[in-house]
């Protein structure tokens, strides 16, 4: 079905069903990187979102849909969009022109960076944003205000991933093969990642390659619904990764289950590796990870002795002071038994937010320009220059990444333009984020529902949303696609590229910022990719409609773009050889003690995305998965004599909160685990650790040490 | 070919995008017929959907006193009729899986039809449509009763009377283990 390089995805043979009086919009999900294909069903006459219809033929998905994505469209007519301008007046957010929010915005950026420079405001940005708005948020960051301070919310997200593949194989690209190729593996490694609930549409890959008779390994310290399947379950201490991966590479070496020749022909670095290794004994590691020495060695085997295999991971491996080591242990694996390079071999990371990997690409990191370049790349800024029409010299330096921009609110950033994103509930030791957004000189949100940090705004600009996007994302396998979104700007809601346009001409920047729709700003992001490592330059609106999106690297018009990186075994080094790179285990940076004993593990659920700012609202997944708990294992509970649904207090050396508890043998006996979506009293960054990964920047959200107090009688009132 | 539901218990994650996609089809009134149970609490996270089993010889059809609940040509058991329920509950009690429900304010049962303004237009029911991991499908009910992918019930022994359901249920392969299925084994095991 369609083009050719779509024939192994999961899409299936049957026509939308188009009701009278009524439009099908096919567009994308809001929600994770899979970026599934959907159908909105639109009021042909007044323009009103009615509902969903599956879209069949969309290749990633075929038409299949997760909860969330199936009841996305609900956010369009919700009660509680914002429809006008707020400015805080006497400390309460009141309704306000358009005039009079942007006359304010600008006269506050003007005072701000007049009093202490451009630097002085800062930018905060996401990465559920469409590539256009990505891009145009990095440029309007550099030449529209001219501050370094530029960082985004990918940075709790992607970056340790990004790291990792870069010093590994030299690209960051999420998946080196397209999904369909899961399929076609013998073996699966999936490592950090509660790939059922996190990534649903995943599934019908992984169930594809076990119904061909792939071994399913799977490493999460939680008998996850993927785990539960599994034919190993390495069931790890949190934090502990860099260390389960030594072992299996250590047996596989000992047991001579490595490609010597592709180790040799196309790698670098075997023999260090291979010497660090030999001290990780599958029953050292079983000491270290608390998995049993059979579990190591029968994993080892499994991924050894297939042909073709991949290792899968997510923000389980990459949230960590030692996300990039990890990350770059587990594409060890792969480097070296030979898995790269063909269909049914390669690595992925999965994309957590819908524009993750697009939205680190086109320059909003707060050290990269368009196209995956570097900006302190002389080569590259004066390339950027050239395309911008400024001079060099006019584009900043690197700037504060994510977390390190909000400990600076009030003292190096007085001002704080934030988009897409809600740091007062993703972020560790949010509370104290809340003192730093309010020692703020000037706070302007932009945002389509008043989120726990637009609600500390001094400015809320009311944001379309998704359904109403017109532009392009970049999914999990680095496939580009076309977003398409219905034409109406429901009450007084404006688009965020315009708003960004319409700052920099009341700046006096107008002249680079000429845009009258996305494609024109898509096609200057094309021409600033251009040579990058993130080529996007052959990529067409066209091309995009007719291939059902293209992947990237795409660098002439005539190229169709390249599902499959290293075909050729040529990695992204001057040599051409993939880096194998060695690591000692090093463990978590908050270490258990006597005072707080048990380890605390973060992650989602099924019914929520990120900080729950969209999905809690939507009535029918709230009811699925209303509040936060904790879930403990029957054996740590009993210890503590708390029982199912009793509360329970879990504090950290930072904060603590109150929960539910959730008595289940599915997690470890020595941690706790929380979901993450919820804010203010019922937000689990209070507790989470800030301490940072050094090359990447991201947060360790997945291990703190914490303990538990049983408490007496129920707060529930405290949690609606 | 008449065509069915499968459900492969092994695949379902507990999702929920069944119900939500049931609300989803026209005639449904933003009212799922679908649900999901936790087959072991705290012991597993395994899950199974539960639509209709749409019976052979439906027992909510039988017991019907106002024959309001109508089989289609291809054997799939329609909801009640809005002109001819009386919200007698006497389906609620008589079906064994537990299935119709009845909407107390406007008298009137429901329960899964097969989406069957879209089956009847050659699409899958939207429960087959959206389910994101192929725990749930729509396929050929003499190809999944005869030549199964795996071992499949749809005969049903409730006390020595036995009920054929149209619906097939795949299930868990507990015994050689070949998917790893191991229910309430938990972790450290």
């Amino acid at each position: 079905m369609g083009h050719a390089q779509n024939k192994d995805y999961a899409q299936r043979d049957y026509d939308a069903i188009l009701r009278d009086g009524e439009e099908l919009i096919s567009t994308h999900c809001c929600f994770c990187g899979m970026q599934c294909g959907m159908n909105i069903r639109v009021n042909k006459e007044d323009k009103s979102v009615l509902g969903v219809e599956p879209r069949y033929d969309f290749p990633m998905n075929g038409g299949r849909l997760c909860p969330k994505g199936v009841s996305a469209y609900r956010q369009a007519e919700h009660v509680e969009r914002l429809n006008h301008p707020l400015i805080r007046k006497n400390g309460k957010l009141e309704q306000a022109t358009w005039d009079e929010a942007m006359d304010l915005i600008v006269s506050k950026i003007q005072e701000i960076q007049g009093k202490y420079g451009k630097d002085a405001f800062g930018i905060y940005s996401g990465s559920s944003m469409t590539n256009e708005k990505c891009y145009l948020m990095g440029k309007f960051a550099r030449i529209g205000l001219g501050t370094k301070n530029i960082d985004y919310n990918g940075r709790y997200c992607m970056s340790s991933a990004s790291v990792g593949f870069n010093q590994s194989i030299g690209i960051d690209r999420g998946s080196t093969n397209p999904w369909s190729d899961i399929k076609f593996a013998d073996v699966l490694l999936i490592a950090g990642s509660n790939t059922a609930e996190c990534h649903p549409l995943s599934m019908p890959y992984i169930w594809g390659a076990r119904d061909r008779g792939a071994k399913l390994i799977v490493v999460d310290p939680r008998q996850t619904k993927t785990a539960l399947v599994a034919d190993v379950h390495l069931d790890i201490r949190p934090g502990t990764d860099v260390a389960i991966a030594n072992g299996l590479l250590h047996v596989m070496i000992e047991e001579d289950l490595v490609d010597h020749d592709f180790i040799q022909k196309h790698t670098t670095g075997f023999e260090e590796l291979k010497e660090l290794v030999k001290k990780y004994t599958p029953a050292h590691v079983s000491e270290i990870t608390g998995v049993a020495v059979d579990k190591i060695i029968t994993a080892a085997r499994l991924f050894g002795q297939a042909k073709n295999g991949f290792t899968m991971f997510a923000r389980g491996v990459e949230q960590h002071a030692t996300g990039t080591d990890s990350v770059s242990n587990y594409v060890n694996l792969c480097l070296v038994t030979g898995k790269m390079g063909r269909k049914g071999s390669g690595v992925a990371t999965f994309t957590g937010q819908g524009n993750g990997q697009g939205g680190r690409e086109h320059g909003q990191k707060t050290d990269q320009l368009p196209g995956f370049r570097k900006i302190t790349d002389p080569k590259a800024r004066e390339y950027i220059a050239g395309v911008w029409g400024v001079d060099e010299s006019e584009i900043p330096g690197p700037g504060l990444s994510a977390f390190e921009m909000l400990q600076a609110l009030g003292k190096e950033i007085k001002g704080l333009l934030l988009i897409c994103s809600n740091p007062i509930v993703s972020s560790p030791t949010v509370g104290d984020v809340g003192e730093y957004l309010k020692s703020l000189d000037f706070f302007v949100c932009m945002d389509f529902f008043l989120s726990e940090s637009a609600e500390q705004a001094d400015v809320v600009l009311p944001s379309t949303v998704w359904v109403e996007d017109n532009g392009t994302m970049t999914n999990v396998e680095g496939r580009v696609l076309r977003v398409k979104g219905i034409d109406r700007t429901p009450g007084e809601t404006k688009r965020d590229w315009k708003v960004i346009c319409e700052i920099a001409e009341r700046l006096g920047r107008g002249q680079y910022f000429q845009f009258n729709s996305p494609e024109d700003i898509f096609n200057e992001l094309r021409v600033a990719s251009k040579g990058g490592t993130a080529d996007y330059y052959g990529i067409t609106y066209e091309k995009l409609d007719k291939m059902q999106g293209v992947f990237w690297p795409c660098p002439t018009e005539e190229s169709e773009g390249l599902p499959r990186l290293f075909e050729d075994l040529k990695f992204n080094f001057p040599d051409g050889k993939a880096r194998i790179l060695a690591f000692e285990h090093k463990g978590p940076n908050e270490k258990t003690s006597k005072d707080y004993p048990i380890i605390l593990s973060t992650g989602r659920v099924v019914f929520h995305y990120l900080s729950g700012n969209q999905t809690r609202r939507i009535e029918a997944l709230r009811n699925f998965c209303p509040d936060p708990y904790v879930e403990i294992h029957p054996n740590l509970a009993k210890k503590y004599n708390i029982e199912h649904g009793e509360f329970v207090k879990v504090s950290s050396p930072r904060g603590s909160i109150e929960l539910a508890a959730k008595v289940t043998k599915i997690t470890r006996e020595d941690m706790v685990f929380v979901p993450y979506h919820w804010g203010k009293s019922l937000a689990i960054n209070h507790l989470t650790n800030p301490a940072l990964e050094p090359k990447s920047k991201i947060p360790e959200f997945k291990v703190c040490a914490v303990k538990l107090e049983k408490i007496a009688s129920r707060a529930g009132e405290k949690h609606g | 070919m008449a065509k069915v539901l499968y459900i492969d218990y092994e695949r379902c994650i507990g999702c929920k995008a069944c119900v939500i996609g049931c609300e989803e089809c026209s005639g449904h009134d933003h009212l799922s017929r679908m649900f999901v149970d936790e087959l072991n609490p705290g012991e597993t996270v395994a899950t199974s959907p539960t639509p209709c089993m749409h019976c052979v010889t439906p027992a909510c059809a039988e017991s019907c006193p106002v024959q309001a609940i109508a089989i289609a040509d291809d054997g799939t058991v329609l909801s009640a009729s809005l002109e001819k329920c009386i919200g007698c509950k006497n389906c609620t009690y008589a079906c064994p899986f537990g299935i119709p429900r009845v909407d107390d304010v406007k008298k009137v049962m429901y329960k899964c039809d097969m989406c069957y303004d879209r089956t009847s237009k050659g699409r899958p029911p939207m429960c087959a449509s959206v389910c994101p991991t192929d725990t749930i499908r729509f396929v050929d009910e003499h190809e999944i009763k005869s030549e199964p992918p795996k071992e499949v019930q749809f005969k049903w022994d409730f006390g020595g009377t036995v009920i054929e359901t149209r619906t097939v249920i795949g299930l868990p392969d507990t015994e050689t283990n070949r998917y790893g299925y191991r229910e309430g084994d938990g972790v450290q095991s």
